[in-house]
């Protein structure tokens, strides 16, 4: 078994906020707020410039699967995404640029009801702007299942 | 910044239908995203793996027509995202739904809980999908 971890930082993430990543995400998601695409529209709401939606999906860095199974000591065949809660603290815009540091900040092991026992692992990563300021933050909980008999 | 929408307890009544889902549109995302895991988007990986697998849509690909709540109330009035997906197929239809469960002070604000309700029109095994977020009434 593995050692439950002490709290510590997993990974780090860097990008800028850009107008034609907007744009792309937007027509992806279904998304029909004009304020996004169209600079009129934008500052007639009050944003210096397009806003960005707010993040759902946490951007990876590209080492961080593989950081996950060699710092945790995850079996990601057995992981699943327990939940995820994101917190908005401000709305970004493009030309911001974000730094998100995640870290582990719970790992028990639990009962499962069926039996076998549950690794639970909660990691929260906190993206502040070019000022220091947070900007949002995610909260995500995995569940690792036990091994199969 | 937009004023406020102003929220009551119950159904709202902007809902969404999206779909039916095609290949195109969750490569779209996957580009958009940078999700390429080749479940969403590869046939012949998907033949190769066990069960009576499809090419299914990604979890969160659901959690992006809740986007209902950033379009109905402004992406500045949007507070707190949390969401549970279940994976859908491709070809199916989804339609979005809300229903404002509280309105709270909290932090100096009038926010609203909304429970938003993504569900897909293939029956299949796989259950709805339940979201909530938060945003501010007045």
């Amino acid at each position: 078994m593995t050692e439950p971890l002490s709290v510590g930082e997993l990974d780090r993430v860097d990008y800028d906020i850009e107008r034609g990543k907007i744009r792309e995400f937007v027509r992806a998601t279904f998304t029909t707020d004009p304020a996004h695409t169209d600079r009129d529209a934008a500052q007639a709401a009050g944003f210096a410039d397009a806003p960005r939606p707010h993040p759902r999906r946490r951007r990876f860095a590209t080492s961080a699967t593989s950081k996950l199974v060699d710092t945790l000591g995850l079996a990601l065949e057995r992981v699943v995404v327990g939940s995820v809660k994101w917190t908005y603290l401000r709305t970004l815009i493009a030309g911001d640029h974000v730094v998100g540091t995640r870290r582990i900040v719970d790992d028990v092991q639990r009962e499962g009801k069926r039996g076998g026992s549950m690794r639970i692992v909660t990691l929260e990563t906190e993206y502040v702007d070019t000022d220091g300021d947070p900007v949002v933050r995610l909260e995500e909980v995995l569940i690792e299942r036990g091994e199969q008999r | 910044m937009r004023a406020p929408v102003k929220a009551h307890i119950g159904t709202v009544a902007d809902t969404r239908v999206i779909g039916p889902i095609t290949q195109t549109d969750i490569v779209r995302f996957a580009g958009a995203g940078g999700d390429f895991n080749p479940l969403h988007h590869d046939p012949e990986f998907v033949a190769n793996i066990r069960g009576p697998w499809m090419v299914i849509a990604m979890g969160q690909m659901q959690a992006d027509p809740g986007r209902l709540a950033s379009d109905t109330f402004g992406v500045e009035h949007v507070r707190s995202f949390g969401s549970r997906s279940a994976c859908r197929p491709v070809r199916d239809t989804l339609t979005v739904g809300g229903t404002i469960t509280a309105i709270t002070d909290t932090d100096g604000e009038t926010r609203a809980d909304l429970d938003l309700v993504v569900s897909g029109s293939k029956r299949d095994r796989l259950s709805p999908v339940r979201q909530r977020s938060s945003s501010p009434g007045a």
